[in-house]
């Protein structure tokens, strides 16, 4: 599904990300951990098209997305939600879904004024599906900006899914959330997977990391020092070292 | 060859108070992340408040009329932090900038009405001193301008960089929250600004008056777009830039007025601008990073 | 009655300056370019039936594509600009356009007299109206035919989702291409739109008032463009028609009678408007509201 061959990316001197070699295979959920500053969320916005890459490449579905401009690689398949959430504030639940919508028409079906301004009607019964998947469908005609943190979370993973992604990265989805609400969270993306979506995750909450990943990858300084199983990672001397610091 | 040089060196002379004007803009930039649209208007306004000497006291000294403008333009920029940023919400960019619209108008209006529209004559400084060297010219009075306008520039980087309030300032510029959590009261700082930049501004204004001879309420619209060129070309945010910015369009319009007449100068002013916004679009000295 | 007419022509090109700069401000950008555009049409449809002798609606046709053909121009270079920059450059582009057409000759003879526009003396006689006998009534119902074209066109795109596109980008460009969107493609296109009806308001201000000049298109000109959508609020196009009525009509024609003092009132009142309500006159929950007690109007 997903390819990074030796990925970087430079801030001036600073390597964010140096020389990285990833694989998420097909219906996969791999996480990326690491200390914070290991380069983690520089990946994400690489693969999503908000730097440019300093060096090597990123091919998705066998095609070479390097150069593509972040809109383009979603239409292709890779949906991504943020950090620190960023939804429209001033547009409803509802309209944050629906004009997320727009890269899954059917380019050669509908014309352009289709696509921008009509079907309203068949795209209503997906963002209610959406609605009722995230628990929101009570929200639907609030403003974003209005909602709790936790629903805006969902909305936001709503959003991510309403372009019907073929790949979906996870930027610390779990970030100020309590373990009522990641249990919740953890449901969600194992039936994610079951629906065929494969996950890149990020995140810092082992809780969910060690609960849904079939595979984590650990990043330290920009580089890649571990690659395995849950268990295996846990048991990883190098990734100890990382997070515990110290020569040992 | 000669009158270039001429046309030049008066024209760089006149930029200094471009300059003070574009300091202005770029400074409460640096600082707020907003636009003061009324800031010239208020330099303009404060160099007229500096003839209200005049009216008290016939033939008052020029330094008298100068520090008047200086100390209203220092008021009218607390005025003008108070009517169009302290009470609008930060969320809301939009009404702060409309807010200094209004308060443009409301400045041009009341100059309109306090001299019916008729241009004021304003007391100079050296305006009969003239230094040759050949057929070659400095005028006295334009020389003034430069000096001061230095002479407030280098004040205002001692402000900035040796003082307690332009750390906090500085401070704020790159991180407010960050501050705010240091203890820096960031609604201060900000009135600060205003009262710096309007001090800045009433000195200029009463400069402008000074050299021109004259002071008219149609002078507001071209210095606020000078002063916003004059920033933008600078860079945002950099004071150093506006200071060069200053100078450079100072002189490039002089030569082109030179050549060209005074109604097609200011044509080839927003053709030096495009060609800054599709070159250096970052502007002479960006300031980069720490905004987010 | 006339006064009443012509008070309701001015406020309707008003309300399509108005209107350029809304659909513009949805995307976030902040143009000072409208009265620019304003400009091209005013004089593009003033040539096309002075100099050329076309009737007035296919020349508001031509003025109105030529001054979206400028204003698509624009909105690609000012996509690598934002927020301030794209204030200042669009301001510069506006006083450009006025300080074009104060330099702009291009007259003919038209038997006694010469027409056309003559620099700094601007273009007079466009007598286009008065020539065909049009009352001033006639020429109100015109011009608002117009301006309820417009406002039902943005009011659909409101409605579609392209418009929440457009306030999509407004809201967060870089969530906004994270969701597919296009930015390039949104952004000229509103620029482009709202330099299409900058064109057709300027079209009929030059026949209304026939007679234009570079001043009439100045900076002023330019922030009243910006002030009506900010002023009425950018939750719904009838923000900027009521923002129009309130500063054409009620500012400047309603409080005639104070005579000085007017002006001065018009500089504090758009301050206060802002203080008081930072999201224009008509915000979201004033539109809740206005909705309620009509009784269920349309859902957003």
């Amino acid at each position: 599904m997903l390819d990074l061959k030796g990925v970087a990316r430079y801030f001036g001197g600073v390597r964010a990300v140096d020389g990285l070699e990833l694989t998420v295979g097909d219906g996969e959920i791999v996480a990326l951990i690491g200390p914070n500053g290991s380069g983690k969320s520089t990946t994400v916005n690489l693969i999503a098209g908000v730097f440019p890459l300093s060096a090597g490449a990123i091919y998705f579905r066998g095609e070479d997305i390097g150069g593509l401009p972040t809109h383009r690689r979603l239409q292709a398949g890779i949906a991504r939600t943020f950090q620190n959430i960023r939804l429209f504030g001033q547009l409803t639940v509802w309209q944050n879904l629906w004009v997320a919508q727009n890269a899954l028409e059917d380019r050669a079906r509908r014309g352009f004024f289709a696509r921008w301004l009509g079907g309203r009607a068949r795209a209503r019964e997906e963002i209610f599906q959406l609605l009722e998947f995230s628990a929101l469908a009570h929200k639907q005609d609030e403003l974003a900006a209005n909602l709790a943190f936790g629903e805006q979370r969902r909305l936001e993973l709503a959003r991510a899914l309403a372009s019907k992604p073929k790949l979906l990265l996870l930027d610390e989805p779990a970030a100020g959330m309590n373990s009522e609400e990641i249990g919740q969270l953890r449901e969600r993306i194992l039936s994610l997977r079951q629906r065929g979506v494969t996950i890149l995750l990020i995140e810092h909450v082992m809780e969910l990391v060690m609960g849904v990943a079939d595979r984590i990858a650990v990043l330290n300084f920009g580089q890649k020092i571990a690659e395995g199983a849950p268990a295996e990672i846990q048991a990883d001397a190098a990734v100890r070292r990382a997070y515990l610091g110290g020569e040992a | 060859m000669l009158d270039i040089l001429q046309a030049v060196s008066d024209g760089v002379l006149f930029g200094a108070t471009y300059a003070l004007i574009g300091i202005g803009f770029t400074l409460v930039f640096g600082v707020m992340h907003k636009l003061n649209l009324s800031y010239a208007a208020a330099s303009v306004g404060s160099a007229y408040a500096g003839l209200l000497v005049l009216e008290v006291m016939a033939g008052a000294p020029a330094w008298l009329v100068f520090l008047c403008a200086f100390a209203a333009g220092g008021a009218l920029g607390y005025a003008v932090y108070l009517t169009c940023f302290h009470f609008i919400p930060l969320r809301s960019p939009l009404a702060t900038l409309m807010a200094t619209v209004g308060m443009l108008l409301l400045i041009d209006e009341v100059i309109v009405h306090a001299t019916n529209g008729m241009p004021q004559a304003y007391p100079a400084i050296f305006d009969d001193v003239m230094l040759r060297a050949g057929a070659f010219t400095l005028r006295g009075d334009l020389l003034l301008v430069f000096g001061v306008a230095v002479l407030c520039m280098i004040a205002l980087m001692v402000l900035l960089y040796r003082t307690r309030l332009g750390l906090a300032t500085r401070a704020v510029s790159q991180q407010s929250v960050a501050a705010q959590l240091c203890g820096i009261r960031v609604g201060q700082v900000n009135a600060m600004t205003f009262v710096i930049t309007g001090l800045l501004g009433g000195i200029a204004g009463a400069l402008i008056g000074a050299s021109v001879g004259a002071l008219s309420p149609l002078l507001t619209t071209p210095l606020t777009v000078k002063g916003l060129i004059v920033t933008v070309i600078g860079g945002l945010g950099s004071i150093p830039g506006a200071i060069v910015a200053g100078l450079l369009v100072g002189g490039f319009e002089n030569v082109l007025q030179h050549f060209r007449g005074v109604t097609e100068r200011d044509l080839y002013v927003m053709l030096l601008l495009f060609a800054f916004l599709v070159f250096r679009p970052d502007g002479l000295f960006a300031t980069k990073g720490g905004r987010d | 009655m006339d006064f009443y007419f012509g008070l309701a022509q001015l406020v309707g090109v008003h309300t399509l300056l108005g209107l350029s700069a809304y659909i513009v401000l949805l995307t976030g950008q902040v143009s000072l370019a409208q009265a620019g555009f304003f400009a091209v049409g005013a004089y593009t449809a003033g040539m096309l039936t002075v100099l050329a002798g076309w009737h007035l609606v296919p020349a508001l046709g031509v003025s109105a594509l030529v001054s979206a053909a400028t204003a698509c121009a624009v909105g690609f270079p000012a996509l690598r600009i934002k927020g301030l920059m794209l204030v200042v450059a669009t301001l510069a582009f506006g006083e450009g356009v006025r300080l074009f057409f104060f330099n702009f000759d291009y007259q003919i003879a038209k038997g006694e007299v010469k027409v056309g526009p003559l620099g700094g003396e601007g273009f007079r006689q466009i007598r286009f109206f008065p020539e065909h006998g049009w009352s001033t009534l006639e020429v109100m119902l015109f011009i608002w035919c117009f301006v309820l074209l417009v406002m039902a066109l943005l009011w659909w795109i409101d409605r579609s989702r392209y418009g929440a596109a457009l306030r999509a980008v407004g809201e967060d460009e870089l969530a906004a291409q994270a969701v597919g969107l296009n930015l390039t493609a949104i952004k000229v296109s509103a620029m482009t739109l709202g330099g299409g009806i900058a064109g057709i308001g300027g079209g009929l201000y030059a026949h209304y008032t026939t007679h234009i000049e570079h001043s009439s298109f100045n900076i002023l000109v330019a922030t009243f463009a910006l002030a009506y959508p900010i002023v009425g609020g950018l939750q719904s196009v009838f923000g900027t028609v009521v923002a129009v009525i309130f500063v054409q009509a009620f500012l400047i024609e309603g409080l005639r009678d104070l005579g000085d003092w007017r002006n001065l009132l018009f500089g504090a009142l758009i301050v206060l408007a802002m203080n008081l309500r930072p999201r224009g006159f008509l915000d979201a929950r004033t539109l809740a509201s206005l909705k309620r007690v009509f009784g269920g109007g349309p859902r957003a």
